[in-house]
């Protein structure tokens, strides 16, 4: 007798999902599938818009990345004015988006995930929470609560705004950065790059203890994809696309990584809002792939800044080139943290960051328009068409975890195979089927999201929904 | 005014709810509370913890779903320990002291100035009740600070 499990909501992700798995007639586990439950509609609401709106706009696409739809949207704004943002406006892009991976990375590390780690899997769910970490492990929650603040402040200093700031537009950005305002950032970045350099510590003495999780959290062959520099280095902002495969061999390097449908299939299915989209090449539902920091780190060949890069090189020699399992990304987020907070001392060292010349202007001189940056979850597409007055037509977005959904799905039937056994459902059982999940930290519309404990509803039904076994928490 | 932390929160899309974001805007200008720091906030999240620990005073001011719309009122906030349904989207204010104090071993006095909601409708703009109120929020918060009105 086929029965299904049912995980709603999942807790501790950014937005609203569910897990179904699917138990055989045996009580094994013959499928699982993550279900995206939200829908947002933002391509369709920005139809009839103007175009210059639209960065703004797509920035309440997410209160935790709205950078990352800031920037890619007035990238595909600046390819619509058939303009160059001038270089120190490109600088300050940088910035702010180097500011928001740190924050949303510090939120996944340690508000999201740091509870499951520090206290392994099998915790009391009572205790499973960044209050929790904080009795335990206060250094811990402090770095946490201080890195999420530290980017933050950034991007309110830059944009007037920590969330849904404005401040990027198409040609640039709105006002040029005052010295005053730079040395702020400056002086407040040692004590982030210690809190990392804190953390980066703690997480490879803890993750000995999960050895067996790392082997069964998403462990499988896939492709990987995400921007690298001219030196082949981790690129948030421009560069070009790279595709490995799960050996680490280049599948594709795209100098321009715009015309996505050549490369990218996204396809639709009846459980899930999300998109699922997969690797032309390797068809669909083969054509798995994965974004985001433990891509990022497989496709490049280095960081590109120097504590970062020895780091990187201490992960290959535990892990090997390009590691597969999906838990890895905890340490990949970690390693990107110190990376963006090296950038950010370079890019604000530069005299030329104060430039007062920050945007440039124009009219409508295209009818379409790509940008392309990485988000702190993965490569994020925004492409937009135009009639003649500027007005949007169409909009097409592609998120990071549209890119991730294949694999999300796979890691979760993984772990669903592993740990759910029997008819008889237990709290370490679900928590790991979340966890798996966690660790892509999906970015589900994301004007939301929960921390610590919330509501869970899980439900095992026989086929004719007579519930078989039911978990409240 | 060094020292002296103020935090509107709440939603400035929903009528009302945006009384703190209100009252912050006029207060960032009242020259009786020149160097203080004024913030506005959606909603009291942990990175506000250590701007709280290391404040000398923390007036909050939000929207209030009881009492008489437009009526204003004062109380003193204790920090209170955090448990896991306190905290979900946002922390009240006695976890978010209960955090700064656990966090960083001091809170200064912490009071909230709450004014009774008359609609938490979508938009940008204040009901005419609360319109009017508004006068009353900012010198009830100045008030606090200069030591005239204590809770």
């Amino acid at each position: 007798m086929a029965r299904e499990i049912v995980i709603d909501p999942v807790t501790r992700i950014e937005g609203h999902a569910k897990i179904t798995i699917q138990l055989d007639d045996d009580g094994q586990v013959a499928d699982a599938r993550f279900h995206v439950t939200q829908f947002r509609g933002f391509e369709r609401i920005c139809q009839g818009r103007p175009v210059h709106e639209l960065p703004s706009i797509m920035a309440r696409i997410c209160g935790i990345c709205p950078v990352s739809h800031l920037i890619a949207s007035a990238k595909a704004c600046d390819q619509i004015l058939a303009t160059e943002p001038p270089p120190a406006s490109v600088d300050l892009r940088r910035v702010m988006n180097l500011a928001q991976v740190v924050q949303s990375h510090a939120l996944s590390f340690f508000h999201l995930s740091s509870p499951d780690l520090l206290f392994g899997f099998d915790a009391e769910p009572g205790g499973r929470h960044l209050f929790g970490v904080l009795g335990a492990n206060p250094q811990l929650a402090r770095d946490g609560v201080g890195l999420r603040r530290f980017g933050q402040q950034v991007i309110e200093s830059l944009g007037g705004k920590r969330i849904h700031p404005g401040w990027v537009v198409p040609g640039g950005v709105a006002s040029p950065l005052e010295a005053d305002t730079r040395d702020q950032i400056l002086a407040a970045l040692p004590e982030a790059r210690a809190a990392t350099e804190r953390a980066l510590g703690w997480y490879k003495m803890s993750v000995q203890r999960f050895a067996e999780e790392a082997a069964r959290f998403g462990d499988f062959p896939s492709a990987f994809m995400g921007l690298v520099g001219p030196d082949g280095s981790v690129e948030h902002y421009d560069g070009t696309l790279r595709v490995v495969g799960a050996d680490g061999a280049i599948l594709a390097e795209r100098a321009d990584p715009r015309p996505y449908w050549e490369y990218l299939g996204e396809a639709v299915e009846p459980w899930s809002y999300l998109k699922s989209a997969y690797w032309k090449d390797l068809g669909y539902p083969g054509g798995v792939y994965r974004v985001g920091p433990l891509a990022r780190l497989n496709v490049a060949d280095r960081m590109g800044t120097p504590r970062a890069d020895a780091e990187l090189e201490e992960y290959r020699g535990r892990l090997g080139r390009t590691p597969g399992s999906s838990f890895h990304y905890h340490h990949a987020r970690l390693i990107e943290i110190l990376s963006c907070l090296e950038r950010l001392e370079e890019l604000l060292g530069s005299p030329d960051i104060l430039s007062p010349q920050v945007r440039s202007h124009a009219g409508i001189n295209r009818d379409e328009g790509i940008g392309v940056a990485e988000a702190p979850r993965g490569t994020l597409l925004h492409h937009y068409r135009v009639d003649g007055d500027g007005i949007v037509q169409w909009a097409n977005l592609v998120i990071a975890t549209g890119h991730n959904n294949l694999a999300m799905n796979k890691s979760v039937a993984q772990v669903a195979r592993h740990y759910v056994k029997a008819d008889r459902l237990t709290e370490p059982m679900l928590n790991r089927v979340e966890a798996v999940i966690r660790c892509y930290d999906p970015c589900l519309s994301c004007s939301t999201h929960a921390i610590g404990q919330m509501p869970l509803h899980l439900q095992l039904l026989g086929p004719d929904g007579t519930v078989l076994d039911e978990r409240k928490r | 005014m060094t020292g002296v932390l103020v935090v509107g929160y709440g939603n400035s899309l929903r009528t009302d709810d945006g009384v703190g974001w209100h009252a912050a805007g006029l207060l960032a200008t009242d020259p009786r509370l020149e160097g203080a720091q004024v913030l506005a906030r959606h909603q009291l999240t942990p990175e506000l913890a250590a701007d709280i620990s290391q404040a000398s005073l923390v007036v909050l001011v939000d929207a209030a779903t009881a009492g008489d719309p437009g009526s204003v009122s004062v109380r003193q906030i204790r920090p209170r320990p955090a448990t896991p349904t306190t905290w979900s989207h946002h922390l009240d204010p006695e976890t978010m002291a209960g955090l700064a104090e656990t966090l960083y071993g001091a809170v200064p006095p912490i009071v909230l100035v709450s004014a009774a909601a008359s609609s938490f409708a979508e938009g940008d703009r204040l009901s005419d009740t609360l319109q009017r109120a508004l006068p009353e929020v900012v010198e009830v918060v100045a008030g606090v600070i200069t030591g005239e009105h204590r809770p």
